[in-house]
């Protein structure tokens, strides 16, 4: 086992102090450590985006991220955009345009198309789609989550 | 007073009832769930694909603190998995695939499970592999399972007419060998399960991600030799299904060993690579077909042989020639039909059940013929389709009694709005293997069973409902749910009899405990069979509220109705009492009595013969799809740009989930064409994870528009037929006819990744 | 996963050079590599994992003279994004749009891109096309490399390890260069390369200048494609002088059969594509 380090960090607006095994990752850490069992584990390479959090503000996948790396940022998940009134919007979005079924990519699609939506809050489907391209989803084919996203970027057509 | 107006929730957008919850984050599946003091539950795998196990030492392992159990196939009694029961949960004497499972560990945390499945020391003695299912039959191939000694898993032949007298009068015949790969279901939810049992009582709790959570309590008890009645399963939200947890697999029993010889909560989750080789896939096939036609258009014969790769188990892969030889026999009229099917054992992966089962092969092939054989006479290639579509009416040779049929509404209307017969000569003009990008239109057709499939001593579904004092309305139900959004269409066919809200509903549908038994999701059948199932249960709720009604306001039921939450009068729609005083008065009467019923409904369909003949489904589904692409013959990319999809769907119930399910199935489809691939180099996967399989990601999906035929079926709940399989199932042949409509290179292989097709324009071209 | 001694994250980038001195830490940047192969026992990790992300020298970007200082921690979505770097440099905006995903693109740095040395790598590519040289500190001083060159095996780089990646100098293009990128796959992005391909030169009236052609994905490291540019060099571009480079380029990449194509394939690829290429140069 490594040494254990002691990191702070906020998450979904709260401190947090804890201490990590170095090697940990984010998502492990999320998961495991504190409880918040939002963010999902798909594939554990950044290839499927069910992992997906924001750090400072930019969209991460938690399970390429080493936890140690947390170290003074500010970290949100899925729990804490389901608190964030502002984004109430977009998850409504994604309830109305059936962007969900089996659910298991919509907290990463949620926490990426916010991301998207945030830097572009204009977006149009094509800048969508690019926004939301490291986000699988087996179940919908995407256009319902597109639509969602569109929905609140105003450029539905 | 009060009048209620008239309303219906048949045909709306009604969004998905789990999904605020989901959105959120809040929504627990598997993976989220932790019971006090659980172990960590571990597999080791082999790495080889056909070998003796010489020895097994677990010594080290056992002896690493942190340890709780170590199990080999000695630890258990060998009992076997599966469709053929050739599938022992752990093996000990031999292995037949690189998934096969060689021990287990329960451990305190995953890092100790790992580092002890890295101390198990194994000894094999290698032994000669078979890879290719056309060598699995020649004599002196190696035998996979000394019970078939000729690799032969299962076989199905079918027959109709005289294929030999069909030939004789076809003025043109086609034939081609077409080859179909292998692809998996990758769920993004990983699989998993939690056992928890206690000894004493002998109770065992089992967290699962089955689909069929009735037919798994009956095989775990059978497998584990134990009390069905002490099993119950509860099923957490399911991050998708597609047919892959259909059967159970040696992770599951596994898992509940564990936990027998622990005596602690264990919990087996997958990783995602793990997902890739040890889940199902799709059913790998051969397919030999040889068809005919007379030159005014009519189908003469049909002869087909299939040969599927097994895998070295058995599990509901095998069957799918019971789905394919419908759609060889019955997607079109064909008055004589030989079919012979065959499946073999190799050392590759085994094979499951997987959306379509089958029809996306059958399909892929049969209309790569009709439009060979429709250019062949000369005939448009609607008109062709056409001229042999089944209608309403007909009785096939297999005995497939198609009370509805919208088959020639689907090729008409997909036709129509995608301007095909114009497109696909403009661009047959100008088609060509070479010289940069060129455009094609493809169509293809399908026939699936929409009302069920009868391949079960009962293909049925039950239904409890009760109403509380609120007039809120909980539904049991025996079908799960996997993401499909059967517990809003059921709550939906509820709340339309009951005249309630969507938001007065309850659906409890994941605990064998309290829900009524069910056959399991599969064969599109959950809006079909459990939908009857609800219906009738709340027509029933609904006869006993009328029936309190008119006892309390001195109007006959039959003059009163439910509409809005109140007891109203039919004729006026004045609100007689809301719904909810009414039971209230019911429950706290001298009288009292709760308003809870029960329905169980089974569909009039019949068990086929041994010739596979008989009406297996309650009702049939029918589509047709059109696809647009472009090919770079510079590179073999094929970009899918529109699909034009008309479905008989019987009637479509919730707007928004029937268009999620269709659009997802096209999209699903779109990977099985085009780039979905699982890489077997000797038996082993050279692609276990996202980076190299790939699935489609948003910004391939091509523009789709949709068109719903509603034929209203009458068995169907409100008319309806199940779709979830419908549309995956026709896009890899519409897309094979877009190539070859693009560059006149017909590719009989799937699937088209650039290569293939760049390697396939190339031979064309040359020759 | 391997165990460490030690965790690092130094503030100043001689705690940085310091704690490399002794050759044995692992250097985490975005991570995006790093946490995907120590987990999969690719990369075995050193002793000393070291966290440079808060040395403020290897952040930002500047222009310095004729040549655009970019900082080694730069992401991929800076390089994408950032309007002054994407102007000067739109071959690597083009490269960056291609790379990965959002997320990943957030995280990942030029630098680890770099020092990553991955035959696919989709920056290695246009920086190879564009002369770029990166600067390497230790303890004991700097030195700056040209890029050509640099990458000496898959993963394997010229880099010492002590020394730590700080920046990555690319000469400005002159005027009337044209500069193309092409990465072959069926994804805008999220794709590991079979095969890219970029190519620079100065359009004179006597010809091209100065011409670059670089591939990905066809050989054990990203390649320079030096007699294809010495084709090419000085030449007005032509029908026959087409095809000529592009039976040159297939014929001096190296490929191999994997997962993702086969060596025959590449071939095929890096003719058809640098075809295209120079057709449309041509036409420009």
């Amino acid at each position: 086992m490594s040494p254990t380090i002691e990191i702070t960090f906020t998450l979904n607006g709260m401190p947090k102090r804890i201490s990590v095994d170095p090697t940990l990752s984010t998502l492990v850490m999320l998961r495991e450590i504190l409880g918040l069992t939002g963010t999902k584990y798909g594939c554990g390479e950044g290839e499927c985006g069910a992992c997906t959090i924001l750090v400072d503000g930019k969209s991460a996948n938690a399970c390429l991220m080493f936890a140690a790396d947390c170290d003074g940022r500010a970290i949100v998940t899925i729990e804490g955009v389901a608190i964030d009134r502002s984004a109430d919007g977009l998850r409504q979005a994604f309830v109305d345009h059936g962007g969900v079924q089996c659910g298991f990519c919509t907290p990463g699609m949620v926490v990426q198309a916010k991301h998207t939506l945030d830097k572009q809050p204009h977006a149009d489907r094509a800048t969508i789609k690019r926004g939301l391209e490291g986000n699988i989803c087996r179940c919908t084919g995407y256009k319902k989550i597109v639509d969602a996203v569109a929905a609140v970027s105003g450029t539905n057509s | 007073m009060t009048v209620i107006e008239k309303d219906s929730l048949i045909g709306k957008r009604l969004t998905k009832m789990d999904a605020p919850e989901k959105t959120a984050g809040k929504t627990r599946y598997i993976h989220d769930i932790n019971l006090p003091g659980q172990l960590v539950g571990m597999i080791l795998r082999t790495d080889r694909v056909h070998a003796i196990i010489k020895s097994i030492d677990t010594s080290a392992a056992r002896a690493l603190p942190g340890v709780h159990a170590v199990l080999t196939a000695k630890d258990l009694p060998q009992k076997g998995l599966g469709v053929n029961k050739d599938n022992p949960p752990l093996k000990g004497e031999r292995v037949r695939c690189e998934r096969d499972e060689i021990a287990a560990v329960a451990a305190e945390s995953e890092e100790i499970a790992a580092q002890a499945l890295r101390l198990i020391k194994v000894e094999y003695e290698d032994l000669a592999p078979l890879f290719d299912p056309e060598a699995a039959l020649r004599p002196g191939a190696p035998v996979i399972h000394e019970s078939k000694p000729d690799n032969v898993a299962m076989a199905f032949d079918y027959s109709h007419g005289d294929v030999v007298a069909g030939e004789a009068e076809s003025d043109v015949v086609v034939e081609d060998t077409f080859t179909l790969h292998r692809v998996t279901h990758c769920c993004m939810g990983v699989s998993g399960i939690i056992a928890d049992f206690e000894a004493t009582s002998g109770n065992l709790t089992l967290y699962s991600n089955t689909q069929v959570p009735f037919l798994h309590k009956r095989e775990f008890a059978e497998v584990l030799g134990m009390d069905p009645g002490r099993i119950r399963i509860i099923q957490p939200p399911i991050g998708g299904g597609f047919g892959s947890k259909l059967d159970i697999y040696p992770f599951e029993p596994i898992c509940v060993y564990l936990a027998q010889a622990t005596r602690r909560p264990v919990k087996l989750v997958f990783t995602r690579a793990e997902e890739f080789l040890a889940s199902p896939t799709r059913q790998p096939a051969i397919v030999r077909l040889r068809s005919g036609a007379k030159k005014d258009g009519t189908l003469t014969f049909r002869t087909v042989d299939i040969l599927l790769d097994n895998g070295g188990y058995t599990s509901w892969g095998a069957t799918i020639p019971f789905v394919m030889m419908q759609t060889f026999s019955s997607l079109y009229r064909v008055p004589h039909c030989l079919y012979h099917t065959k499946a073999v054992y190799t050392n590759n992966p085994y094979a499951g059940s997987f959306r379509g089962y089958g029809n996306l092969q059958a399909t892929f092939a049969i209309e790569a013929h009709m439009d060979k054989m429709a250019d062949a006479i000369g005939m448009d290639a609607l008109d062709f389709r056409m001229k042999n579509a089944q209608v309403a009416g007909e009785v096939t040779p297999q005995g497939m009694d198609f009370k509805t049929c919208g088959l020639q509404d689907c090729l008409t209307l997909a036709a129509r709005d995608s301007d095909f017969a114009a497109k696909r000569s403009a661009y047959a003009a100008r088609k060509g293997a070479v010289g940069g990008v060129k455009r094609g239109i493809g169509m293809a057709s399908m026939l699936h069973v929409g009302g069920g499939a009868k391949i079960y001593p009962s293909d049925g579904c039950g239904t409890n409902i009760k109403l509380d004092d609120f007039g809120h309305v909980t539904i049991m139900t025996g079908a799960s749910e996997i993401g499909q959004g059967s517990e809003t269409v059921l709550a939906q066919l509820v709340c339309e009899e009951l005249g309630v809200p969507m938001s007065a509903v309850t659906v409890v549908n994941n605990d064998t405990d309290i829900t009524p038994w069910d056959v399991g999701v599969h064969a599109s059948r959950t809006t079909f069979i459990a939908g009857n199932s609800a219906v009738g249960a709340a027509r029933k709720a609904k006869a006993k509220i009328l029936a309190a009604a008119a006892g309390l306001s001195n109007l006959p039921a039959e003059q009163l109705d439910l509409r809005g939450g109140h007891v109203i009068r039919a004729e006026d729609g004045e609100s007689v009492m809301p719904l909810a005083k009414l039971l209230r008065s019911l429950h706290f009467s001298d009288k009292a009595e709760l308003v809870t019923t029960s329905h169980y409904y089974e569909p009039p369909s019949v068990h086929q013969d041994k010739g596979f003949k008989g009406n297996v489904s309650a009702a049939y589904a029918w589509a047709t799809q059109v696809v647009e692409i472009e090919v770079d013959t510079d590179t073999g990319i094929v970009t899918l740009l529109k699909v034009w999809a008309a479905h008989d769907v019987g009637r479509v119930l919730n707007r928004l989930g029937i268009e999620g399910q269709i659009e997802g199935g096209i999209v699903m489809g779109q990977g099985y064409a085009l780039t979905e691939d699982m890489i077997m180099v000797e038996g082993h996967l050279k692609n276990a994870g996202f980076t190299d399989y790939k699935l489609i990601t948003a910004p391939e999906i091509p523009e789709m528009s949709i068109e719903f035929i509603e034929t209203m079926d009458g068995e169907g709940p409100q008319g309806a037929k199940g779709v979830g399989e419908a549309p995956a199932i026709c896009m890899a042949a519409a897309i094979g006819n877009a190539i070859e409509n693009a560059t006149g290179v017909r590719l009989t292989s799937l699937p088209f990744t650039p290569e293939r097709v760049y390697r396939g324009l190339k031979q064309g071209a040359a020759s | 996963m391997t165990a460490i001694e030690r965790y690092l994250a130094p503030a100043s980038l001689d705690d940085a050079l310091a704690a490399l001195a002794g050759g044995n830490a692992t250097i985490l940047a975005g991570g995006t590599d790093l946490m995907v192969q120590s987990h999969g026992g690719k990369t075995r990790l050193r002793p000393v994992l070291l966290n440079i992300r808060r040395l403020p020298e290897l952040a930002g970007h500047s222009i310095e003279g004729e040549s655009v200082r970019i900082g080694a921690l730069t992401t991929i979505n800076q390089l994408r994004e950032d309007a002054t770097l994407a102007k000067a440099l739109p071959l690597l905006a083009e490269a960056a749009d291609r790379f990965a995903s959002d997320q990943v693109r957030n995280m990942a740095t030029i630098g680890g891109n770099v020092c990553n040395a991955s035959p696919a790598g989709d920056t290695l590519v246009p920086l190879l096309v564009l002369d770029a040289e990166v600067e390497l500190a230790s303890a004991s001083g700097r030195r700056r490399l040209p890029i050509n060159g640099f990458f000496t095996g898959p993963g394997r780089t010229l880099r010492q390890p002590e020394e730590l990646l700080t920046a990555i100098y690319v000469p400005m293009p002159r005027l009337r260069t044209v500069s193309r990128f092409v990465k072959f796959g069926t994804r805008p992005a999220l794709d590991i390369s079979a095969v890219s391909l970029g190519f620079k030169a100065e359009l004179t009236p006597a010809g091209l200048a100065n011409v670059r052609v670089a591939f990905g994905a066809v050989g054990p490291t990203p390649m320079r494609g030096p007699g294809t540019e010495a084709l090419l060099e000085g030449q007005r571009l032509t029908p026959a002088l087409i095809a000529k480079a592009a039976e040159t380029a297939m014929a001096e990449i190296t490929p191999i059969d994997d997962v993702r194509a086969t060596a025959w394939y590449r071939r095929e690829l890096v003719h058809n594509l640098l075809r295209k290429v120079l057709n449309d140069v041509a036409d420009h």
